[in-house]
Formats: structure tokens, sequence, C-alpha cells
């Protein structure tokens, strides 16, 4: 059996890995000159930053994706610092004074009544989900304060690059179960690259082929069956193709997709999807700002939901003696034109943040459209397969249910995996 | 080389200029440093790195 892969992003070489693995025949073709996707490095001034991610995964050693690594055999060690997830909660910005408070013990800054109310939800709401509104619905309607919208904006504004109001609750309560079940973040040594680069490796020792410079300008479909694709004029065939690249991207190569009413179908699922967008500054400092390697969440910022520094767990990702650290913000939707004037207020929350602090700032980066912080933001994913038989999209603009960024695309490819080689393989 | 509209400003660009020509906010700024290598177009994720005509 033979599998061609589009894309050489995290999804598409967790795919190639595992199929390799299984005896599949693979090539992956990258469209860069570079693999790795929105998930390696790029180095400047000796600081490892990424094309996407912050260094972080979300559930760390124990969660879907580490789980994964270890099934097809990669070489990639996660750490993890317990206890190390705050929420800088501001009493006064301007003069500067706050309380770092960890975030399993968020309700201790909320009033006596709703501490109460909090505790009762956070019981019945583990056993009847609530479902059909936002998670900022959510919280106006059982505990209207501005700290609790603050604090779940900072949160989903970190882990989704969504606002609270544009996050469903049902996808905010997987995901809270998640955290129960799979535990808090951690770092891959050596940064993302250490994991894109461990998985092609395995491809590789695997028998598989992954070119770069090579892209996919057709998927060749064939009585409603995928049979190939075509680069450069040239039609490569194989039994299996499988698309890192999400839905809508993928339904664009499809040039004699069928007309059937089952695919008109699909691509009205695909108009719902949307992708979304996020700034992230990277900042050189000479001193620790945060002092652990976990999440610092900024509830009371303008636009900054959470800082990372990751160099408290890899010191190698900076120069020696220096520290990297990086902040994220949700963009939204309707701010994507004023991007600059977001930049300036995020670089302005930093400041507020980490006064008298001798850092510099090495890079502002943005993401939407079609290089986003995530192809489907959450609540819009709509599974793996397509009406296509033998075509698979996997990555962040196919994700699993509650999967937080890459926990969801390895969340994802398993799901694939278990389609394509049978449950259980 | 100059910039089209596909730009996000993902930075990637950046890093893989040997000689700084690009600077980045919001998106990307190729300055008169440029020699028109095209190496960063390679990088862009965009396309959004074009020859000049
Ligand atoms: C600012 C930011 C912060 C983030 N922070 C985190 C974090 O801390 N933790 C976390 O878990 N996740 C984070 N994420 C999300 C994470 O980076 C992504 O979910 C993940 O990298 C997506 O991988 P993917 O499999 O979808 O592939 P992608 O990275 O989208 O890769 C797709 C690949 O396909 C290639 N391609 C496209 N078209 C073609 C074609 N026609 N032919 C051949 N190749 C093609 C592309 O060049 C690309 O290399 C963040 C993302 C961003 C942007
Ligand atoms: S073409 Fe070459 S010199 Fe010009 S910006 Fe790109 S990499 Fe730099
Ligand atoms: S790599 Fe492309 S999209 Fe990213 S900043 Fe450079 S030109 Fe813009």
């Amino acid at each position: 059996m033979k599998a061609i892969v589009i894309g050489a992003g995290l999804g598409g070489l967790l795919s190639a890995a595992k199929l390799s693995g299984e005896g599949y025949e693979v090539e992956v073709f990258e469209r860069l000159a570079m693999i790795g996707g929105r998930f390696t490095n790029f180095n400047i001034n000796g600081y490892q930053l990424s094309t996407g991610a912050l260094h972080m995964l979300p559930h760390g050693p124990t969660g879907p994706l580490a789980q994964l690594i270890k099934e097809v055999n990669a070489d990639v060690v996660i750490k993890r610092q317990d206890d190390t997830a705050f929420m800088r909660i501001h009493e006064d910005l301007e003069k500067g004074i706050y309380k770092d408070v960890p975030f399993g013990k968020f309700g201790s800054t909320f009033s006596a009544w709703n501490r109460i109310k909090l505790a009762l939800l956070l019981i019945s709401t583990r056993k009847w989900s609530p479902k059909n509104c936002s998670l900022g619905e959510w919280i106006t309607k059982n505990l209207n304060m501005p700290v609790a919208h603050q604090m779940a904006d900072s949160f989903c504004g970190w882990a989704l690059s969504l606002k609270a109001a544009d996050t469903p609750v049902e996808e905010a309560f997987e995901i809270f179960e998640n955290l129960y079940r799979h535990g808090g973040p951690g770092v891959p040594i050596g940064g993302c690259k250490a994991v894109t680069d461990a998985l092609a490796n395995v491809v590789r020792k695997n028998g598989g082929n992954i070119e770069t410079k090579t892209e996919i300008t057709e998927i060749l479909v064939e009585n409603g069956k995928a049979i190939g694709v075509l680069i450069d004029g040239q039609r490569h065939m194989s039994d299996i193709v499988i698309s890192n690249i999400g839905h809508p991207f993928t339904n664009d190569l499809c040039k004699d997709a069928p007309t059937s009413p089952q695919y008109k179908q699909y691509l009205d699922k695909i108009r719902t999807i949307k992708p979304s967008a996020g700034v992230k500054i990277c900042l050189a400092a000479n001193e620790p700002l945060i002092g652990h390697g976990g999440v610092l969440f900024t509830p009371s910022a303008k636009r900054v939901n959470g800082i990372n520094e990751v160099t408290n767990i890899d010191p190698k990702l900076a120069p020696p003696g220096k520290h990297l650290v990086m902040a994220h913000q949700t963009v939204q939707w309707d701010r994507i034109p004023y991007l600059e004037e977001e930049i300036d207020l995020g670089i302005a929350d930093l400041e507020q943040i980490f006064p008298n602090k001798d850092y510099e700032i090495i890079l502002a980066q943005s993401y939407y459209d079609g290089w986003p912080v995530n192809r489907s933001s959450s609540g819009t994913d709509i599974g793996n397969t397509t009406p296509i038989e033998g075509l698979y999209v996997v990555g962040d603009g196919a994700k699993g249910k509650g999967g937080i960024e890459v926990e969801g695309v390895a969340m994802g490819v398993k799901n694939t995996m278990n389609i394509i080689l049978g449950e259980g393989n | 080389m100059k910039i089209n509209d596909n730009c996000v400003g993902c930075g990637q660009c950046t890093a893989f200029c040997k000689i700084d020509a690009i600077i980045v906010k919001s998106k990307a700024h190729i300055t008169d440093a440029c020699v028109n290598c095209g190496v960063c177009a390679a990088y862009c994720p965009m396309k959004a790195i074009e020859a000049d005509e």
C-alpha cells in the first residue's frame, strides 16, 4: 500500500511516521524549503524562535501527542514543571500591584458566595456538561463577575486564540476535562523542532521519503476516489492521500471533486470553518521575567493572554544566561486590519507586566487566514474524512474533540489511523 | 524582491535573509539592502515574496 502526504507539518509527519511503521510505502511532499510547518524553530541571534507554537505541549509528557510520539518510536524528551500555571491578577495596574494566583486555585480571588457557587458548578458541570452557548455566555449566566470573564478570556486566548464569547461551552468543558485527565503543559527539549525532526527521522528510518520544495498542485480524483497527486505536471499515484493543509485548501486541490449532494453538504460544512488569529511577541531577556517553566496567564492585561519562559526548562533555547520569553494574544477577526495597533497594545501590556526589567523585543509575529494559529478554531472541526474515498485530512484543521492545539492534532491523527488501519492498530 | 498582499506577518522570512534585509511588524518590509537572492521566498508559507518586474 502506498500513501502520499501533502505537507510536512506536525499532522503530516505524525501520520507518515505511523503509516511507514505499519509497512506502508510513504512519500511526504512539502512546499517550503524546510519541514515542520508551524511547529519548528528558526534562529535569530541565538534565540530559538518558532514558526508557530510557543514550544509548549498543552498536556506535556502525558498527553495524546506524547503518547503518539512514543507509539511511533520517535526520540523526544518532554519535560513538565508541576504546579507552574499562575494567573497574574492586578489589583492596581498603574502601580503594578498584583497577585500571582495558582491556576488550580483561581476561585480564591472570587467573593465567598461566588466561591461556593464555583465549587458547586465545577462538580455539577463535570457530571452534566453545559451545552448550546459560549463559555462567555455561560459565565455571564452563572458567575457574572468581571474577573471571571477576564480569566476565561485569558485562558481561551492562550489555549485556543479565541475570546471566551467565541468558544463553545461544550468545547471549553471538554478541555477542562482533558486537563484533569492528561495534566498540564510541558516543553519538548530542543523546542518544536525536536518533535518534527524526530518524526522525520522515524519516517526515513522506516524507508519513507520526504521531499521539500515540492508543491502538490492537484489531488487526482477518479470515480470519487483519490488516486494520487500532481506535482510539476507529473502524476504520482497512491492508494491513499493524507492532507495536512485543512479541509478548505484540500478541497481547492480537488479539481475533479464529485458533484454529488453528499459533496455539496461537505462544501457547506467547510464554509463554517473559521481559522483563529493571533499575535506572538518574542522577547530576549537578560534576566528571568517569569522564573518558572509553566504559563503565566495575564487576565488583567488589555491584549496579552499569557506568557511563558521556556528557557527555565530548556536553557539551550536562548544564548547562555539569557531567557526566551514569548507572549501570546488573540486577535479578534474584526481587528485583523489593525494588526499593527494590536501588536503595539501587546507591547504596552508587556511594559506594564514587566516594569524595569531588562529585555528587548526580538520579533512580533502575526497569524491569520492561510497561516493561522488554528486552521479551524475550536468547535468548528469537521473530522478527518472527506466524501472522497481514500482522502483524509489531518492537522489543526481536523482536530479531535476537546483537543487543544497539537494535542488535538495528535487526537485527529490517531482517529485517522484507526480508520485506515482499523481500531486497536 | 517585493511583498504582496498575501503576507500575514509571521516573520519566518527574516530568519533566512543572511543580510537582515527584511523587517517584520504585522507585514514584512524589504529594505534597500536586498540583493534579490530569492532565498527568503522558499521559506514563506503564504507565497507573499515575489520577484520585482
Ligand atoms: C502563534 C502560535 C502559537 C501557537 N502556540 C501553540 C502552543 O504553544 N502549543 C501548541 O500545542 N500549539 C500551538 N500552536 C498551534 C500549532 O503550532 C499548530 O496547531 C500546529 O503546528 C499545526 O500543525 P499542522 O499539522 O496543522 O500542520 P501545518 O503546520 O499547517 O503544516 C502544513 C504544511 O503543509 C505545507 N503545504 C501547504 N500546502 C502545500 C502543498 N500544496 N503542497 C505541499 N505542501 C504544502 C505547508 O508549507 C506546511 O509546512 C500555535 C500556533 C501559532 C501560530
Ligand atoms: S531576496 Fe535575499 S537579500 Fe533580498 S530579502 Fe530575500 S533573502 Fe534577503
Ligand atoms: S514569511 Fe511570508 S507571510 Fe511571513 S512575514 Fe515573511 S513575507 Fe510575510
